[in-house]
């Protein structure tokens, strides 16, 4: 099957010139691979592939469309080699197919991205294209928009972190139910934890399902940070996995013995809260650099909320088979407790330990 | 020493050609290194002059000074600060344990600045325009080497200073076995929250290490206790407890006795006896029943 | 049940020594717990030793239950030490505002059968000690 039968095929006056495309191509693939035979026979498989697609691309979308896939098969020509660090921000570095059974999925994550990019500003669009095809640097694109280098970084990232979220909800074919999700997806994809707290991000993806579907893939990024963790609460067991979690993360820090198990004793008792009283939660361990060294536990639920915290927080208050030392009690193992708790809508329970040792 | 130091300036073939912004560099390098020795005794005598270093011996600030030299003209030279981070924190833990302090690092480094700016003012005087050029190139370079210098004596000196702490702090609270199963912690000086994080974690290790069944601490030496020290003291003597081991409390001032009481504890429930002497026969009473049978030793 | 054994509970004469392998979450603790308990009246223990060393915390919940052992044993007419708190367990035992009630504590399972005055335990060591 040849691409030329497949344009004899079509019919359509509206056809798109793919002709028109191959410079472009050309230029995107000759930049990357030196051996010219390679690279034309690179031009060849992109130019079917773009051809296959067409008749689903939008006809203005069609050459950044030819840009994305010309760079996945050159990234397909690489993968054996160790992937640069510095890639695995780039949202379309899709690993592309290699059996034809994969090259639908592949098709219909490229159309994903290609839908996603669309839904960018022309500005947004234009500037991210210069940087991730073209490999125009941020200072030559900070000339021409009259700003700075460190500016366009930033807009560039915003930019990368709205196109994988556009990306998710075209992939998923859904709507944002609320008006409140797209800010929280925003902030996760930029892993930029004062904005995630801002519009309390983690709190959203506990009461929006749709939400809580779309962001683990946003959030594998900011997870591979590693000086946070995220345990989901519901059964007995995740209060043992939530503290042991807890004791690790933070003993990166130089904790002595006896202050990492205060860390996990605090956490065993603010977790086992949520299974009783909330049914389902999550608990959080940050390390904290800022103003000193430390390690911040949040626990929240979705679960009918405290309806007297200060009661709650005075020894001997219990509502289960415990000694009602829970709360007061995990107050007393760390140096910051604070409780929030709105009735029917859940509680947080945030805590720090400073880490003034060493 | 051999070097044969030269007095006059060589005439400097003037830069007439306007030398673009990457060669200024190099240049402004090429020229620190010709000059090395005579800027090099230049600096030495200044900081002589000004009275720093006085802990070196001659040949030492000799040798260290020419060290400082050939890294600042390398660290000109590449951007690369890693080399002299290195050598300052080197450099730092050899000078610091004999006295040297903060303002007399940060005066040195100053000091070969200021030598080698005024050497390269003489050779480009004669033009202006090129010479302020030269100088925007060797300021922002030698301030940030300046500044390198300085965090890194700083950062060493922290660090010494953390050490000697921790290695007081193990001196001031040893915990001595002195019989079979006996621990005796005699406590002396202040104890900040600090001290007492570390009393507990060294008492209640060597409880199992020692496989303790009576502790006597001594707090005849300690003066007076804040709340949380003392809060931190009775969690102590309960954990201890936890752990199968009894504790004796001695030497107990009044006015400790009196934080005791204001923070909620029952000093009936606490087992105190005046002195060591009593406290270590108290023990050994404890210690023989525990032979045979106690009762209610080690128990809340 | 499958997989590596969380506790183990061994009977020697009038004794019973349990022994807690792993960290327990709230249910495995209360299945501990009832097992115990059931074993105690069986086998009409006199007395019971509670190994805790390889707990990594011993918090609110955890803490309440053994005292819960000590107590349905004590109607059951057996008497309960728990042995082997850890240092770091102990204190964040005592700073939640915990501690074993009435129970009594000992260093190790060596001491806790002396405790209870296992004969055998107290002449050995009675001679190691005059030995040494």
């Amino acid at each position: 099957m040849g691409a030329t039968d497949f344009i004899g095929a079509r019919e359509d006056p509206s056809a798109p010139d793919v002709a028109a495309l191959i410079p472009m191509v050309r230029r995107v693939i000759g930049a990357r691979v030196a051996d010219p035979t390679t690279a034309e026979d690179l031009v060849q498989e992109t130019l079917v592939r773009v051809l296959t697609a067409a008749p689903r691309v939008e006809p203005g979308m069609l050459e950044p469309y030819a840009i994305v896939t010309a760079r996945n098969v050159v990234t397909s020509l690489w993968r054996q080699q160790d992937r640069d660090r510095r890639n695995q921000h780039r949202v379309v570095d899709l690993s592309p197919p290699d059996a034809p059974d994969d090259d639908m999925l592949a098709r219909e994550e490229q159309e994903a991205v290609a839908a996603a990019l669309a839904r960018l500003t022309d500005r947004e669009r234009d500037t991210l294209v210069a940087h991730e095809v073209s490999g125009q640097d941020t200072r030559s694109l900070a000339e021409e928009l009259g700003s700075t280098a460190g500016a366009v970084a930033a807009q560039l990232n915003r930019t990368r972190a709205r196109l994988r979220v556009e990306y998710l909800l075209v992939r998923e074919n859904v709507e944002p139910p609320t008006d409140r999700c797209r800010p929280v997806l925003l902030a996760l994809s930029g892993g930029d934890r004062r904005r995630q707290r801002e519009v309390d991000a983690g709190r959203h993806l506990l009461e929006c399902e749709v939400c809580a579907r779309l962001s683990p893939p946003l959030m594998e990024r900011t997870q591979s940070r590693d000086d946070e963790l995220r345990i989901p609460i519901a059964v007995d067991a995740d209060v043992v996995a939530a503290r042991q979690a807890a004791r690790e993360l933070a003993s990166r820090l130089g904790f002595a013995r006896t202050e990492l198990t205060l860390i996990a004793t605090a956490v065993s008792e603010v977790t086992r809260n949520i299974v009783r009283f909330a049914g389902a939660g999550e608990v959080v361990v940050e390390l904290l650099d800022q103003p000193r060294a430390g390690v911040r536990i949040t626990a929240r639920d979705t679960g009918p909320g405290i309806p007297d915290v200060q009661a709650a927080l005075a020894d001997g208050y219990s509502t289960y088979n415990g000694l009602g030392l829970g709360l007061p009690g995990a107050r007393r193992l760390m140096d910051e407790f604070a409780v929030v708790s709105e009735s029917g809508r859940g509680t947080t329970v945030t805590m720090t330990k400073w880490c003034d040792a060493r | 020493m051999t070097e044969r130091p030269d007095t006059t300036p060589p005439p400097p073939p003037l830069p007439r050609s306007p030398v673009n912004e990457e060669e200024l560099l190099p240049q402004l390098v090429s020229h620190l290194r010709e000059h090395r020795t005579k800027l090099r005794q230049e600096w030495a005598a200044r900081i002589q002059g000004a009275g720093l270093l006085h802990a070196m011996t001659p040949q030492e600030m000799a040798a260290e000074t020419t060290s400082v030299y050939d890294n600042y003209v390398e660290v000109l030279e590449t951007g690369s600060v890693e080399a002299l981070q290195r050598y300052a924190r080197d450099l730092s833990e050899r000078i610091i344990p004999r006295g040297v302090e903060t303002h007399e690092v940060v005066g040195i480094v100053l000091l070969l600045r200021d030598v080698l700016a005024r050497s390269l003012f003489e050779k480009y005087q004669r033009d202006f325009a090129l010479l302020n050029r030269v100088l925007d190139a060797y300021e922002p370079a030698a301030n940030r080497i300046a500044n390198t210098v300085a965090v890194s004596f700083v950062d060493e000196r922290e660090r010494v200073i953390r050490q000697q702490q921790d290695s007081i702090r193990e001196l001031s609270t040893p915990v001595l076995p002195v019989r079979e199963r006996l621990l005796i912690l005699p406590m002396i000086g202040v104890l900040d929250s600090e001290r007492a994080r570390q009393l507990t974690e060294q008492l209640l290790t060597g409880i199992r290490t020692h496989r303790a069944k009576v502790v006597v601490i001594d707090i005849t030496g300690v003066p007076a206790v804040d709340e949380t020290v003392a809060n931190h003291l009775v969690r102590t003597v309960d954990a201890s407890r936890l752990m199968g081991a009894s504790v004796i409390i001695t030497g107990l001032s009044p006015d400790i006795a009196q934080t005791l009481v204001t923070i909620g504890v029952d000093l009936s429930k606490m087992d105190t006896i005046g002195d060591l002497q009593g406290g270590l026969e108290e023990a050994e009473r404890l210690l023989g029943f525990s032979v045979t049978r106690g009762d209610g030793t080690g128990t809340m | 049940m499958t997989g590596p054994k969380l506790v183990s509970i061994l009977r020697q004469g009038d004794w019973l020594i349990a022994s807690i392998h792993t960290a327990l979450d709230d249910s495995q603790m209360l299945l501990f717990r009832n097992d115990l308990v059931e074993q105690i009246g069986r086998h009409r223990s006199r007395g019971v030793v509670i190994d805790v060393a390889a707990l990594d915390v011993l918090d609110s919940f955890g803490a309440n239950t053994l005292r819960t052992i000590a107590e349905m044993a004590r109607l059951r007419g057996a008497e309960t030490v728990i042995v082997g708190i850890q240092p770091d367990v102990a204190f964040a035992m005592v700073s939640l505002g915990m501690d074993t009630g009435d129970v009594p504590t000992a260093l190790d399972l060596e001491e806790g059968l002396a405790y209870l005055g296992r004969p055998t335990g107290a002449r050995s060591r009675g001679r190691r000690d005059a030995a040494g």
